[in-house]
């Protein structure tokens, strides 16, 4: 493979990235955190006034229709829910990353923070259907940060990426992961994942972004939370939500079976479901 | 000219001169499409789903999400046009109903959304002309008022008619 992405460019580039502000890494680490309480987030929030600001603004977008404006952080929470401060909180700490069109995967601009969003949407759509107890927040962030190694690896794949349709369509690769592998010497779940931990990312965020396209490699503990991401964003894909050129081109693990119920009737509930959410969500993050 | 988009679940027709009526990014869903060869009107409906029943109230909020409701109300369109109320003489094609790489039964939706069309187009004794459905990929359509072409686009792959 002559075209292999020099390893050492990417590790720079991931460490040029910004920092999370400590507000928003203090809400991934309260999210993840099973036990959590809403007061715990409504503190954290009232701590940063952009973020306070951002907030309001959101619940206050007509897509919600509300007649009488919210003015407090606990009344905006308890109608928006955890997860759309969450949202924006990761789309005010990621700047351009989300944004910026994927040259390798040929998106338009705003094509991963829409798949992302909707991904963060199924995927908590998904955990609904759990067998056991279920953190449906901690599946809804992990959506959405599942692809963030898209933005940076998009650069550098771009000049491999031509060859990547090509050897699916022949079976040369089983799927546009291993085409990444195969072509460029690593993929955007490892550069997600260095990501994660430039950031500081929680743990279980982690495991989703490095595992959520074979969620049976991670461990016992993190599996159902990284089978809802790879369900979700699954769903995703399936409703015309990707990336671009390798949207759908990538397989499904049966073994989510073991942790959700999805028959054909559930499966199309959680399309509507998230479809309709992800429509009021994105159109109320308009920043 | 004048370009008409349709989201998910949404349908429409066009007749005039330079009329174009676009979907992008079909996913699992498909794009049924009705061409008039008398009077030139073109009109396409954006299905996600098989089934109504699974829930009422979206069925009546967004019925063209639906094979079964959104087929109708699409022929109800055209014949606002003009075409006959009862579908007679329409060209149908069918575009996208995608899916997943080794997919399971339950996740086949595209696969029953394409069969859903197909049983309610029989109903009207219809069929389709031409189709391009299935495989791995997301499909962006467009349908033509003046050609009465439909060509579709796909990341990565190019476009073609259909
Ligand atoms: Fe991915
Ligand atoms: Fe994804």
């Amino acid at each position: 493979m002559s075209k292999v992405v020099d390893r050492e460019a990417v590790r720079q580039a991931i460490e040029k990235l910004p920092l999370f502000s400590s507000a928003a890494l203090q809400l991934l680490q309260v999210i993840s955190d099973p036990d959590h309480e809403l007061e715990d987030v409504i503190k954290i929030v009232k701590f940063d006034s952009a973020l306070t600001m951002r907030v309001l603004k959101a619940v206050n977008s007509p897509v919600y229709g509300l007649v009488k404006e919210v003015t407090s952080i606990d009344r905006a929470l308890s109608y928006l829910g955890e997860r759309m401060v969450v949202s924006i909180a990761v789309q005010e700490n990621t700047g351009q990353l989300f944004s910026k069109p994927l040259e390798g995967y040929q998106s338009e601009p705003g094509g991963l923070w829409r798949h992302d969003l909707f991904t963060a949407i199924a995927s908590r759509e998904v955990a609904r259907y759990a067998n056991g107890n279920f953190d449906l927040d901690l599946a809804f962030t992990g959506g959405l940060l599942h692809d963030i190694g898209k933005s940076v690896f998009a650069t550098f794949w771009k000049d491999a990426s031509l060859e990547a349709l090509g050897q699916i369509e022949q079976g040369i690769v089983s799927d546009y992961l291993m085409a990444e592998q195969d072509l460029a010497g690593l993929d955007h779940t490892e550069v997600g994942y260095e990501m994660a931990r430039h950031w500081q990312l929680p743990e279980s965020l982690q495991a989703v972004i490095l595992h959520h396209h074979h969620p049976a490699e991670a461990i016992e503990c993190m599996q159902p939370l990284v089978y809802a991401v790879h369900v979700g964003d699954i769903v995703s894909m399936m409703a015309g939500c990707d990336t671009g050129s390798d949207g759908l081109k990538y397989q499904l693990d049966p073994g989510y079976q073991e942790f959700f119920n999805l028959s054909p009737n559930v499966l199309a509930e959680i399309v509507l479901n998230s479809e309709e959410e992800f429509s009021k969500a994105e159109a109320s993050l308009v920043s | 000219m004048s370009q008409s988009i349709l989201g998910i679940g949404d349908y429409g027709a066009a007749k005039h001169p330079g009329g174009e009526v676009k979907t992008f990014a079909l996913g699992s869903c498909v794009a049924a499409i009705l061409l008039d060869p008398r009077t030139k009107a073109v009109g396409m409906v954006h299905v996600a789903l098989p089934d109504s029943s699974i829930n009422e109230a979206k069925a009546r909020q967004r019925p063209g999400y639906f094979a079964d409701l959104g087929l109708p109300l699409l022929i109800q369109e055209m014949a606002r046009l003009g075409s006959p109320a009862n579908g007679r003489g329409l060209v149908v094609k069918l575009v996208g109903g995608a899916s997943i790489m080794d997919h399971n039964d339950t996740f086949n939706i595209g696969k029953r959304n394409v069969l859903a069309l197909k049983k309610h187009l029989w109903a009207y004794g219809l069929g389709p002309l031409a189709e391009d459905v299935g495989g791995n990929h997301s499909r962006t359509v467009s349908v033509f008022v003046d050609t009465g072409k439909v060509i579709v686009n796909c990341p990565g792959r190019g476009q073609w008619e259909v």
